[in-house]
């Protein structure tokens, strides 16, 4: 048993969610961008911890699940840097707000 | 012959149509079609008229639109009035035609000119046929595209442009006088057949006021295209068109279509003594006024422009009084010598280069063949005994005198002394005096311009002989003749009158030799420039003037009112949504940055805004 | 609810995941601002034994911390880093997303507020490898191979992306 309630991390986890989001649309450092992706994933990843030991049913499958995403994330990760790479080659920057070829 | 004469107006629109089509090829020789085709509805108008002769009237109609239980009936008709109509439009138009392949020579529009004279043709043929109003309607506005075409045939000269488009105005302005009586009547006796009408009128169905009401709005339409006062300015304007189309449109033919009017729904206007009194007086009115204005004219056009307005006037005036057969005999002389001094003015003018008279002179010499028949046409108008004038005027003057009013009696006589004065000085200026240095160089006109005018010159003496007092009033009796409404309208006058009216026109005739052409008295008392009453004739008594103070102004007026609601609340709704919406596009691309970051945080915003409000409402929207 | 030794340890664990959150916004140095997410990616770890997750809390540690830390390191270093000027009037968008960034926390925190499900006695510290082991080559076998897939597919569309273009280097 804890003495410590549900909603206290799930706050916590709200409150990581909402720093990476607000850096995920602001930053124009696009690594910084990733980074900030990064950090939801992690609040979503409290998330399904909390809910494995806190749920109706507590069970592990939530830290299975957090271990799936930690594996996408990182995968996303490298995926992510090696385009960045690329596109720094290619655009000499790595501004979020130069890459506008969507535009055109 | 009569069963067919609906044929008649179909030569001159073949000669339209052709020339429409194949115009461009035939380039000179379409003259040769139009006068061909005229001829043979001069032939066939003749034929028919002598058919007329022995023969009662003839009408045929069909029923064209049935509304509930009335019918209009479409068809023609062949009474008196409108046998002798048809010679008369036919022949002049034939001779028109036959003058301008000279006169109108080297146009390059030429073709054009000869499918318009085919168009106004028809539409006046058309006209004369009528048996109804509504036709009759049909055919006056056709007569009237084809006068505004011929008028603005120089449509490249801002002049006649303008001409144009006033002579369309103005007689629109009576249009729709004619188009409120006919509507008017139509609805008093359920019908347009003037057969109809008259049986209505005749039995009292309709009551006197819509009688006097009805009769005076079509007098409005047919004030419209005869120019009178007040509707008169455009016919001057409208010497800018080619002088052949002046002869047949704006002497003989379309002008005479108000007089025709009247004369055709004459037993309407009898019914009525105020509609009478309203044509007589307005008749009269115009005749003296124009007349006065035709003294101090020195375009050669315009004077006779002005007298032909006066001498419409006097047919209204012979109308009005009562003088049924007063008013169609002076309307067929006056239409032959009208149509000859046009011609023949025509004639001046090509040979000389120029309209205005101050600047001729001395042509009797050059003009072997057009002085006389000027001359002949002079004497005519003027109403000196033996020639076709003389008979009709007197006739006109016998029909005021007997209408019972000295007043209108008087003005026509006084109008017989200006018309004579200006003719003549007219001739004097033109035709005596000493030749300028640039006439030197004049020459007759080629045949094809002089042969109708011989023709006209011939109708212009004898044409006064088929209605006389001395040798009985053959025309008289056959117009009148098994026509109750009009049988009392041929009286013959006192002598005396005859005497007055050739003393009258002498007197006008000597003062013009006086001051024009011996030069013994001088012309400064009248036509000095400067003073004050030759300035009000020279300008025409400002109508024009006054018009444009007045009724112009009030037009615009409405009009920039209009404009303005059109352009600031119209187009302002107009362009505000179309403002709105090309904003909304600016905005909505403006947004569309191309960079992802933008769009997540507008999605995210959108989301957060939906979010917030399901947490605050409790995810029912109330 | 009392002060007891793990509900300071809770404390001071999201604390400092928070204050790493918000140094990694406020700090101009984009390294700096990459060694702060390190602070807080620990603190999530510490986080997680809290929560009878000890596999997970190693793994975090050993991917966040370690892994994708260093792997973004690098990328800063391969790339232009020191350009760290803002972007010109973005201050209205910044607040709007302010706004939005509240209101979404606010609106998901009445929800997270009343959350209250009675507390069942849980054996997940008990063996915790023990027991991811067996889910996952039992249940999740499925998902976990599929994953090594993704795994690999990534390591070589990532090798593929990066790869310096021979021919454009040679152009270069």
């Amino acid at each position: 048993m804890s003495t410590i309630p549900a909603s206290a991390f799930l706050s916590l986890a709200l409150i990581l969610f909402c720093i990476g989001l607000y850096g995920a649309l602001t930053k124009r450092n696009t690594v910084i961008v990733l980074i900030s992706i990064e950090l939801m994933l992690n609040a979503v990843n409290i998330n399904l911890v909390t809910f494995s030991k806190y749920g109706i049913k507590p069970s592990i499958t939530g830290q299975i699940f957090a271990l799936f995403a930690i594996t996408v994330a990182a995968a996303e990760a490298a995926v992510g840097l090696a385009i960045l790479i690329a596109l720094y080659r290619n655009r000499r920057t790595i501004n979020i707000d130069e890459m506008d070829s969507m535009k055109n | 012959m009569m069963e067919t004469a609906w044929i008649i107006p179909l030569f001159p629109l073949l000669s339209f149509l052709i020339l429409l089509l194949f115009g461009k090829r035939l380039k000179e020789s379409s003259a040769v079609v139009g006068i061909l085709l005229t001829l043979a509805s001069l032939v066939y108008s003749v034929l028919v008229l002598f058919e007329r002769f022995s023969a009662p009237t003839f009408k045929t109609e069909a029923v064209w639109l049935t509304i509930g239980d009335i019918h209009l009936t479409a068809g023609f008709e062949v009474n008196q009035l409108n046998a002798l109509m048809l010679v008369i439009v036919s022949l002049v138009s034939c001779l028109v035609h036959t003058y301008s392949k000279g006169y109108m020579h080297g146009d390059e529009r030429f073709h054009v000119f000869y499918a318009y004279l085919g168009l106004f043709t028809f539409a006046m043929l058309g006209l004369v046929l009528s048996p109804n109003l509504l036709q009759t309607y049909i055919f006056w506005e056709l007569v009237g595209v084809g006068s505004f075409l011929l008028i603005g045939f120089y449509f490249y000269k801002e002049e006649a442009k303008q001409a144009a488009k006033k002579a369309f105005i103005m007689t629109r302005i009576g249009d729709v006088g004619l188009l409120i009586g006919m509507i008017l009547l139509f609805w008093q006796t359920n019908s347009f057949e003037y057969d109809n009408i008259f049986k209505a009128v005749a039995d009292g169905s309709v009551t006197q006021g819509w009688i006097t009401l009805t009769a005076i709005l079509i007098f409005i339409g047919a004030m419209g295209k005869s120019g009178q006062f007040p509707l008169h300015t455009w016919l001057p304007d409208a010497m800018e068109g080619p002088t052949p189309v002046s002869a047949l449109i704006h002497a003989a033919t379309m002008v005479a279509a108000g007089v025709y009017l009247v004369a055709a729904l004459f037993p309407l206007f009898a019914a009525s003594q105020t509609a009478l009194m309203t044509v007589a007086v307005i008749g009269g009115f115009t005749a003296i006024f124009a007349a006065s204005i035709g003294l101090v004219q020195t375009d050669i056009k315009r004077v006779l422009a002005y007298s032909t307005v006066s001498q419409l006037g006097y047919m209204m005036l012979a109308l009005g009084s009562g003088g049924y057969v007063a008013g169609v005999f002076h309307l067929m002389t006056h239409a032959f010598f009208k149509a000859l001094l046009f011609l023949a003015a025509g004639s001046v003018i090509h040979a000389a280069h120029t309209q205005d008279i101050e600047e001729m002179g001395g042509l009797w010499k050059k003009l072997r063949l057009t002085g006389p028949l000027f001359l002949i046409g002079t004497l005519a108008i003027s109403g000196v005994p033996l020639l076709s004038g003389f008979f009709s005027k007197d006739e006109i003057l016998a029909a005021a005198w007997e209408g019972g009013h000295p007043v209108l009696f008087l003005l026509a006589v006084v109008a017989a002394f200006f018309t004579a004065f200006y003719m003549f000085r007219l001739f004097f200026m033109v035709f005596t005096g000493e030749a300028r240095s640039e006439m030197k160089s004049v020459h007759e006109s080629p045949s094809t311009m002089t042969l109708p005018m011989i023709v006209l010159g011939v109708l212009a003496v004898v044409s006064g002989y088929v209605n006389t007092t001395w040798f009985g009033s053959f025309l008289g009796d056959w117009l009148t003749d098994g026509n109750k409404v009009l049988s009392g309208s041929h009286t013959e006058g006192p002598a005396w009158i005859m005497v007055v009216a050739t003393l009258v026109s002498l007197a006008g005739i000597f003062l013009a030799w006086l001051m024009y052409g011996k030069r013994s008295l001088s012309r400064d008392w009248l036509s000095g420039k400067g003073s004050t009453l030759h300035t009000i004739l020279y300008n025409k008594y400002y109508v024009d003037e006054f018009y444009q103070m007045s009724i112009i102004k009030i037009v615009k007026g409405i009009s920039y009112f209009l404009r303005f609601i059109d352009v600031f609340l119209v187009e302002g709704i107009v362009k505000g949504v179309g403002g709105a919406v090309q904003g909304l596009g600016k905005t909505g691309s403006k947004l569309q940055t191309g960079q992802v970051q933008t769009y997540g945080a507008m999605a995210f915003v959108g989301l957060a805004v939906l979010v917030v409000i399901f947490a605050l409402t409790g995810g029912y929207l109330k | 609810m009392t002060f007891s030794g793990e509900f300071f340890a809770f404390m001071s664990l999201a604390l400092v995941a928070v204050i790493g959150g918000v140094l990694l916004l406020n700090l101009t140095k984009v390294m700096h601002m990459i060694i702060a997410l390190v602070f807080t990616f620990i603190s999530i770890a510490g986080i997680y034994v809290l929560l009878s997750a000890e596999f997970v809390a190693v793994v975090q540690i050993l991917i966040y911390a370690g892994a994708i830390t260093i792997l973004m390191l690098f990328a800063i270093m391969l790339t232009k880093h020191d350009d760290a000027s803002e972007a010109q009037g973005t201050i209205w968008r910044k607040l709007l997303l302010l706004l939005g960034v509240i209101g979404f926390a606010f609106a998901v925190y009445i929800g997270i507020y009343n959350f209250n499900v009675e507390q069942l006695p849980s054996h997940l510290h008990e063996n915790n490898v023990l027991q991811i082991g067996k889910a996952l080559y039992t249940k999740h076998v499925i998902p976990f191979e599929l994953t090594s897939v993704l795994l690999l597919v990534a390591l070589v569309g990532a090798i593929i992306l990066a790869k310096n273009d021979e021919k454009e280097a040679h152009k270069e």
